[in-house]
């Protein structure tokens, strides 16, 4: 039986946090979690504390990046076969999480990615996000000749090669776009499985409008930069 | 040619910035891995008063209008150059902190999960 950990980076979180993890626990006894508490200024601590859940309470808040780092050094740390990576707002479905998990069971696949943008079903995101998203997609593929769909999806599985080479070398903020240039040039198998994502419950997305032309030139940049640093290794 | 006078101001100039920077390394507030390119950018100054002819040259290749504004250039190239470097450290400071942090908080499960298994046996 391969040992699997699923990730949940939270930051104040506290209105969804004992929702989704109550749900994990009920559903999937057989998989460890570990909620990463990016050193919430709200409740998420002492919810988590009195429920007596596995957390790592980082110092000092981290960003997404940092505490998702985290979990994947944690999970090499402690011997994991297999991590998952899911959201403490409640906005990705567990429900999909064996059928995710099976490609890399069976060694079809290093990493999963849940997709929105497969089916276009459920919560698409807003129509200029899905502009950004179709965008950074078509530069991934250019860079890599890899094309993910959902690129800025932060419901993933991974093997163990990709524990190891995350928990040495993350990006740090707005990382996902970025760690599949990282997948890609170390030769990840990566395939895209279609989900229906839920609109936010509570608290907030990470990326504002005001934000989000800093994210998308940031992002572009970081992207390009991962590719030209391997070089021509495929 | 650089006038005399303003070649006993530098030569001044750059004694006190050496000064300074012994002072700091003396006292242990400056590191000497990260003064090496301060002390490098004094002895440049000093070369280029010494023997300012090189300076000429420097001029006379890029095909820069003036002595001074050569010397501004080289001071600017310094001074950018130093900035990057201290950005860089920096960056690697940073990445070095995240581990940090990161180890530490990994570490403060395992003492939390140690603790309560110790109140658990009493």
């Amino acid at each position: 039986m391969l040992r699997t950990l699923i990730i949940i980076p939270a930051y104040n979180e506290e209105g969804s946090i004992e929702k989704v993890v109550n749900n994990l626990i009920e559903k999937f006894p057989k998989y460890d979690y570990l909620v990463i508490n990016d050193g919430s200024t709200d409740h998420t601590q002492s919810i988590c504390n009195s429920n007596k859940y596995q957390v790592v309470n980082l110092a000092i808040n981290m960003g997404i990046g940092g505490a998702v780092q985290t979990g994947y050094r944690y999970a090499w740390d402690n011997h994991y076969d297999i991590a998952v990576q899911i959201d403490g707002d409640g906005q990705h479905d567990v429900s999909y999480l064996e059928e995710m998990i099976r490609p890399i069971e069976e060694g079809q696949a290093d990493i999963v990615i849940g997709s929105r943008f497969l089916e276009k079903e459920g919560f698409q995101s807003t129509r200029i996000r899905r502009v950004g998203i179709n965008f950074l997609s078509f530069l991934g593929k250019l860079l890599t000749g890899v094309r993910v769909k959902d690129i800025t999806s932060g419901y993933r599985v991974v093997n163990t090669k990709f524990i190891r080479i995350f928990a040495l070398d993350y990006p740090a903020d707005y990382p996902e776009p970025e760690a599949m240039v990282i997948a890609a040039v170390h030769g990840g198998r990566i395939k895209e499985y279609p989900v229906i994502m839920r609109e936010r419950k509570a608290g907030e997305s990470s990326i504002t409008m005001k934000k989000s032309i800093y994210y998308m030139c940031k992002v572009t940049l970081a992207m390009i930069i991962r590719r030209i640093s391997f070089g021509v290794r495929r | 040619m650089i006038p005399v006078t303003l070649r006993v101001t530098l030569i001044i100039a750059v004694c006190f910035y050496f000064i300074f920077i012994l002072h700091y390394l003396k006292n242990k507030m400056l590191e000497l891995k990260y003064t090496l390119i301060w002390l490098a950018a004094g002895f440049v100054m000093i070369l280029l008063i010494a023997f300012p002819e090189l300076l000429m040259t420097f001029v006379a290749v890029f095909g820069i209008e003036s002595n001074m504004n050569g010397l501004y250039i080289l001071v600017f190239a310094f001074v950018i150059t130093t900035l990057m470097t201290l950005t860089s450290i920096v960056s690697r400071q940073n990445l070095k902190i995240r581990i940090l942090i990161q180890e530490l908080s990994i570490m403060e499960k395992r003492i939390r999960e140690l603790e309560s298994m110790e109140q658990g046996k009493n």
